[in-house]
């Protein structure tokens, strides 16, 4: 039983009437509305449901027994995603994929005679870099003469609307989703365009008219339900809606090769390892992985993926992040290509990504999901860049660091010499004197144990596999 | 001229597609609890692309009648 044996919950989700989720001690129990059980039951009968589970698109789904919790007299259980995402930390191929599969999904169930309720990306998280459908309660039965698709509007905003705006003007995905839960909406959308621009195609049918008409939309009759003439006819409508979502959304699919930005290609074109430095630093991380043999990685500042993959490749389960969207965007594309065990996240360590929502408890923030739960971080290169960049100082870097593993850290210290910790200070040297390799070592003394170090032979490079010192200890 | 036999099996006809749609009517339209916000000028564009697709589907109909005729 669940509900006699274990504490209050820590969050329940609210806005769907059909039910809730709740957090649980680690577990993940949904509990369900007794109106909504034979929606629910009959939706997970369906052949979309059963073959998007069995394939890892929807999320496993068990009834467990908790005549108490909330209320409620029937409880799923869900599998647990290993390391929950948000849209605002999801590159542009990220949020293509989510969209891709809600429009999948909702294709199947409508042959089967049910509808998506909502489509928004908070429906879909990520196991590595394979987009997971997790809100069961989603889909409800359709009435056969329902010719409306009452999500249309809001998969526009959420998925379609934020990948344009992402691909026109450049716009972060961070900034559309941690500003507004729903996307980004046809007005704000057509201030950002120009009179021209207006006027394309895509902009008209999905920015103009729905702006223009937006002021003829206040009667609340327009609302009310005008059934079809047939269910076949109202089936062709809804079918049409949904293959028009999808190819509005195939009309934005991020390109194969992604973009271009200051972080791509770094490590093939703009670093400075010669092929023989940096074959000596994989096989030190090659032997750290042998050695440490971690379940679940961090790798902070992952750039393109390069160690993130030889981990993954090693048996590790692999979340990477970098500020950079473009290299996040690229090691989704890898990831997925060789099915890979990496979730790649755009998150910056520095500026890590707070809770939001309401009561700061909807989305919970980077650190609290982080915190304790890998058993190795790498922070490859990116030390000096917090450093310079963000004006971090090393022992809180340390600290944080002692905090987001339980057991292992490798570091690379670059020195002040290095020629790429030269360029990124710009003249600010006395600043970062003081900052030797002894210091380092001195600084991480407090939270790690040496297991073993190198220096990069010829450069002013050295990468360290530590051992968290526990409290116990 | 519409003698009684035409007359009973045109509303025996009509009698027949009532029947037909009033399962579909009746058939509670209320159950559901989407609370997605559908929009204002997205749902009316929705709604007139809804109806543009209608159109097509009694059209398609129409064309595929006619060429199946013709076959």
């Amino acid at each position: 039983m669940i509900a006699q044996d274990i504490p209050a919950p820590v969050f329940r989700s609210f806005r769907d009437p059909s039910g809730s989720v709740i957090r649980l001690s680690g577990r993940i129990l949904r509990a369900v509305r007794s109106e909504a059980v034979a929606d629910l039951e009959a939706f997970l009968a369906t052949h979309t449901a059963r073959t998007a589970m069995d394939c890892g698109k929807m999320v496993a789904s068990v009834r467990v027994p908790a005549p108490a919790l909330a209320g409620a007299d029937y409880v799923l259980e869900h599998e647990p995603i290993p390391f929950p995402s948000y849209p605002f930390e999801w590159s542009a191929e990220m949020l293509f994929a989510a969209g891709a599969l809600t429009i999948e999904l909702a294709h199947g169930a409508l042959e089967e005679g049910f509808g998506l309720k909502d489509a928004t990306p908070y429906n879909v998280l990520f196991r590595g870099g394979q987009p997971v459908f997790v809100d069961v309660l989603s889909f409800e039965q359709r009435h056969p003469l329902d010719r409306n698709w009452m999500a249309y509007a809001q998969f526009i905003q959420t998925f379609v609307l934020p990948l344009i705006a992402n691909r026109a003007f450049g716009l972060p995905l961070g900034s559309v989703f941690s500003g507004s839960r729903e996307g980004i909406d046809p007005e704000a959308m057509y201030r950002l365009a120009g009179p021209l621009r207006r006027l394309t195609p895509s902009f008209l049918s999905l920015v103009s008219l729905p702006k223009w008409m937006a002021g003829k939309a206040d009667d609340a009759a327009l609302y009310k339900p005008t059934p079809a003439m047939s269910a076949e006819q109202a089936h062709f409508i809804v079918k049409g809606l949904l293959t028009s979502c999808g190819n509005r959304l195939a009309a934005v699919k991020p390109g194969e090769t992604g973009g271009d930005s200051s972080w791509s290609g770094y490590l093939a074109h703009k670093s400075l390892y010669t092929p023989g430095q940096l074959a000596r630093k994989e096989a030190f991380v090659s032997e750290a992985m042998e050695l440490c043999r971690p379940k679940k990685l961090l790798d902070v500042g992952a750039n393109e993926g390069y160690f993130s993959r030889l981990a993954a490749m090693q048996g590790a389960s692999v979340v990477a992040i970098d500020s950079d969207p473009v290299v996040a965007g690229a090691i989704w594309r890898m990831a997925s290509k060789e099915q890979l065990d990496i979730l790649p996240l755009v998150v910056d360590l520095t500026r890590p990504t707070p809770a939001i929502g309401w009561r700061n408890q909807e989305c919970l923030g980077f650190l609290d999901r982080a915190t304790t739960h890998f058993d190795m971080v790498l922070m490859l290169a990116v030390l000096h860049h917090m450093m310079v960049t963000e004006r971090i100082p090393m022992e809180d870097l340390l600290a944080l660091t002692a905090e987001l593993t339980r057991n292992y850290a490798l570091i690379e210290f670059v020195a002040p010499e290095d020629p790429m910790f030269q360029r990124i200070v710009r003249g600010r040297q006395k600043l970062y004197s003081h900052l030797t390799q002894q210091r380092f070592e001195a600084a991480a003394a407090p939270h790690f144990e040496l297991v073993r170090s190198v220096r990069i032979d010829g450069l002013h490079r050295w990468l360290y596999l530590f051992r968290r010192r526990h409290a116990a200890n | 001229m519409i003698t009684n036999s035409n007359s009973k099996s045109f509303f025996r006809t009509l009698a027949h597609v009532f029947l037909l749609f009033v399962p579909l009517i009746l058939a509670s339209p209320a159950k559901g609890y989407g609370y997605a916000d559908p929009g204002t000028g997205a749902f009316l564009y929705q709604a007139a692309y809804a109806a543009f697709l209608g159109a097509t589907f009694y059209l398609r109909k129409v064309l595929n009648r006619f060429w199946g005729k013709r076959k």
